[in-house]
């Protein structure tokens, strides 16, 4: 029999007693049985599994968290964010743009179409700049003068009526229940109550708590307070006070019986004195200046 | 589906290696006969199954650690000359031998120790599998992706250069 065979069967211990015998029978072979048995006997080292299972333990970790991750949970993430954004972005676009200006403060800007607008002291202009191209309308409280690019309507709304145009250039003055219009250039239609007015190049229009007080002619190319002056026709008293108020930070104290009196001619936005004695001299009235109080009273004698 | 997921459970996957970590080292080592380099070849091992614990069936998870250790230190860049450390013989036997044949036999496996050394990797590690692993061809065939007959060839190399070796010595 071969020795060969038998020797790998020894060594898969499968080989018979008898067949060991003839291996051992043979030097060579025997040789080969002590040297297999020896090496049987070695031991090798013994590692330290708990060790190398420990030093693993980062990186196993490392792993569980990625498998936990929801693909999901990243993509919703962004997804809130984007959300919140788009909401944010929405909203702040859909509020209205406001102006305002303070008492003795003019300014002049432009509308997204490139209408101008000068907006007089102590008034404020509201808009919408999103729907602007769509709709032009603003709401003002105050005083202001428009130039508008030729367009679509033009609608400024104020508390006593609503004022619609179609490129033009106008006045208007909404303040205290009372509105007047004036027209500089093009064509104007003021709407109130259930009345439309159409008011050519020219023309202005006064309304006191809803009624028509006032519509005629007159001849200026732009408001007076455009150039720091503010002017009045046949105005009540209280009126041109009330305006003084709007373009000095002071307070007004009249002590007069008539106060109806009327008062025809402008005062300057520039000089308190100045704009004081306008008022008064015309009217027969002293004033005297303490701090940021004026007090206005006839003259002696009166 | 569920099943192949098995490893991935955490309890699973350390049983499996209290199971294969002892064995795969040795595996390991009979191969470079480097302790640190059997510890990191170790655990590359079973950190790459645990990175394919879904794609691992549990009961192929034996031959996938036997082949990525091998395929690792096969990788290793540097072989270093093997010197293979026995810590101890088994006394189991030797208790009722003379003094004397015991210090014999302690020098002869010195001698197969060096000798042992001085195997090509491909006949150590076929060699020691059999005769310390107790494994039977088949079973190594299987691990080392080779043929019985090839296992066969490499056990009688083994053998009868080891006995070159200590005729010499």
């Amino acid at each position: 029999m071969n020795k060969d065979y038998i020797l790998h069967k020894w060594l898969n211990n499968a080989a018979t007693e008898a067949e060991i015998e003839v291996l051992k029978n043979s030097p060579e072979y025997a040789s080969y049985i002590k040297i297999a048995e020896t090496v049987s006997n070695l031991e090798t080292p013994i590692n330290s599994s708990e060790a190398i299972f420990d030093a693993m333990k980062p990186q196993l970790a490392k792993k569980t968290k990625v498998k936990k991750m929801n693909p999901l949970s990243s993509f919703l993430k962004v997804a809130a964010v984007l959300a919140i954004v788009v909401t944010a972005y929405t909203y702040i676009n859909s509020l209205n743009t406001s102006v305002q200006t303070n008492i003795a403060e003019k300014h002049t800007f432009l509308l997204p179409d490139n209408s101008e607008v000068a907006l007089n002291a102590n008034s404020s202009l509201e808009y919408n700049k999103n729907s602007w191209n769509e709709k032009r309308e603003l709401t003002l409280k105050g005083e202001a003068y428009f130039k508008v690019t030729k367009g679509n309507s033009f609608k400024v709304k104020t508390p006593s009526g609503v004022i619609t145009v179609l490129g033009t250039q106008f006045n208007v003055f909404a303040r205290d229940n009372s509105l007047q219009v004036n027209c500089y250039e093009g064509l104007v239609s003021v709407e109130f109550n259930d009345t439309l007015i159409k008011l050519p190049a020219g023309t202005k229009l006064s309304l006191k708590n809803g009624v028509l007080a006032n519509h005629q002619q007159f001849n200026k190319t732009s408001p007076t307070w455009i150039v720091s002056e503010s002017s009045f026709d046949n105005a009540s008293l209280q009126t041109v006070l009330n305006e003084l108020g709007n373009q000095y930070p002071i307070t007004i104290t009249a002590d007069i019986r008539n106060v109806n009196r009327r008062f025809t001619g402008s005062f300057t936005h520039k000089n308190l004195n100045l704009a004081l004695k306008s008022i008064c001299d015309p009217l027969q009235l002293t004033y005297s200046i303490r701090d940021e109080s004026v007090s206005i009273y006839a003259k002696e004698g009166q | 589906m569920k099943h192949n997921n098995d490893i991935c459970r955490e309890s699973k996957f350390s049983e499996v290696y209290q199971n294969f970590n002892k064995e795969i080292w040795r595996f390991i080592y009979y191969k470079c006969g480097s302790e640190a380099q059997a510890d990191d070849l170790v655990q590359d091992a079973f950190i790459k199954l645990w990175q394919n614990c879904a794609k691992v069936p549990l009961n192929k998870a034996k031959s996938f650690l036997y082949t990525v250790a091998n395929n690792a230190f096969l990788n290793e860049v540097a072989h270093k000359k093997v010197v293979l450390n026995y810590v101890k013989s088994r006394p189991d036997r030797v208790n009722s031998e003379s003094p004397q044949f015991v210090l014999e036999e302690k020098e002869f496996q010195k001698k197969i120790q060096d000798a042992l050394a001085n195997l090509s990797e491909a006949q150590r590690t076929a060699f020691l599998l059999n005769r310390i692993e107790g494994k039977k061809y088949t079973e190594i065939a299987e691990l080392l992706n080779i043929s019985v007959k090839a296992v066969e060839k490499r056990m009688s190399q083994a053998l009868s250069s080891l006995r070159k070796e200590i005729g010499k010595v």
